[in-house]
């Protein structure tokens, strides 16, 4: 029988199937309303209220496509990483919040915008900030997922892992404190890098890093962001020191490292207002002092590097001593 | 939760659970889905058309079923019939269920 809601409802089902199965199951589906029909009317010719009744018993359209569809049962991020996305999604997301709500203090204590634009702009802030890092560790556990990333050793009664030593074991904190520090840094840095107060005296507030130069290299700032958090993530995940945290916090700390000299060897990152102040008001300073303010970006290298360097060394010593 | 929603959901479970086991069985001649559905309701087991059909579809899809439009007299209708891999699965679970029925059921009545 044809009548327009039926075609309308059985489209609804049918037009997201493949297209090798469409006809069949859209035939399949006019057959079966039919018998449901026939079954509800007896020899007598359906109203529109059968019609409704017969195609209501058979749920939703989107509830009868899932049922055929084969990826009812798939998802972006299925267990066991379910639990930790949830977990790593409220860090970043919490760590977001605060990274623009300091941002936005900041910028209402300068004073340049009126208070309903400080509030908008801090709404607009949370809301591109948190869908940004919503986007980033998705994407970052549907890989996990996706690639079958195992959380631990493959199950097997004989080759259980020992229960980790003390030293071998990686605390959540440190792992959550991680995650929602880097965070609230790219937040800064991406969103708000004005704010990142090189001198705050009485008379001004110089910015540390030149904002238009720092802007063009926002995405060596989300590559690092995403290498640490992914290392930090690895850990959380495992809860101790093994081959497979080792194996990512050299990659990952490899990929920061080459970020953060890419980042920070950019010519002009350090704002010039901020050089001349600093060549000014450490004139009687020791040369190594001024020197250090003066590069500031090449001090900031040299520390992000050594960090990244004791952080490499002191997972390769926990986890290859016995 | 009162007793009568834990007691509809844990029906629920063992419905679905020998849902494919009953499918098989009652496909060893050919029929079409609708008339699967009203021979199961007729005895006493519920199952909605909108489950039925994509699950025949999806043991066709695993072997299990094999299916053919008829179009000769009357309307066109799909009939699905078991193939010889569904004959042998549905023995194997048909055994398995025979005995786990059994002593489930003795221990129901507290034989054992």
């Amino acid at each position: 029988m044809k009548n327009d809601l039926i075609e309308r409802y059985i489209y609804a089902v049918t037009r997201r199937m493949d297209h090798r199965i469409r006809n069949d199951v859209q035939q399949e589906l006019y057959s079966l309303v039919d018998d449901m029909l026939a079954e509800r009317c007896g020899g007598l010719a359906p109203s529109e209220k059968d019609i409704r009744v017969v195609l209501t018993e058979l749920g939703t359209p989107q509830e009868l496509y899932a049922r055929y569809s084969d990826d009812g049962e798939k998802c972006l991020i299925g267990q066991p990483y379910y639990g930790t996305w949830k977990l790593v999604t409220k860090i970043v997301l919490a760590a977001v919040g605060i990274g623009v709500t300091v941002s936005a203090l900041l910028e209402s204590f300068a004073g340049t915008q009126t208070w309903y634009e400080s509030v908008l702009s801090w709404l607009a802030m949370l809301w591109s900030g948190g869908m940004q890092g919503i986007g980033v560790v998705t994407i970052l556990f549907a890989v996990f997922s996706r690639k079958g990333v195992q959380l631990g050793e493959p199950y097997n009664l004989d080759n259980l892992p020992p229960v980790p030593k003390k030293r071998q074991q990686i605390s959540r904190g440190d792992c959550i404190f991680a995650i929602a520090f880097c965070a609230v840094i790219t937040v800064l840095l991406l969103a708000a890098p004005q704010y990142l107060i090189g001198y705050w005296g009485p008379d001004k507030v110089i910015a540390l890093f030149d904002t238009q130069v720092l802007n063009r290299c926002w995405y060596l700032i989300l590559i690092f962001a995403v290498a640490d958090i992914t290392r930090s993530t690895v850990r959380l995940l495992e809860g101790q020191y093994n081959r497979k945290t080792l194996i990512v916090t050299l990659a990952a700390n490899a990929v920061a490292a080459a970020a953060a000299a890419l980042w920070l060897t950019m010519p002009n990152l350090i704002n010039g207002e901020f050089v001349i102040h600093v060549q000014e008001a450490m004139a009687g300073e020791e040369a190594f002092i001024r020197n250090i303010f003066m590069n500031f970006d090449r001090f900031l290298l040299v520390v992000i590097l050594l960090a990244l360097i004791l952080d490499t060394v002191e997972a390769a010593v926990k986890t290859l001593k016995k | 939760m009162n007793a009568d929603e834990i007691v509809s959901g844990l029906v629920l479970e063992l419905r679905r659970g020998t849902l494919i086991l009953l499918v098989l069985s009652q496909l060893r001649e050919p029929m079409y889905g609708y008339n699967l559905v009203k021979k199961l309701n007729d005895r006493d087991i519920p199952m909605d058309a909108n489950t039925l059909y994509p699950l025949m579809r999806r043991l066709e899809g695993q072997g299990l079923l094999k299916s053919q439009w008829e179009t000769g007299e009357g309307k066109p209708r799909k009939y699905y019939q078991i193939t010889p891999e569904g004959q042998e699965v549905l023995e194997k679970t048909r055994e398995y269920w025979n005995s786990f029925a059994k002593n489930v059921n003795a221990m129901l009545e507290g034989d054992i």
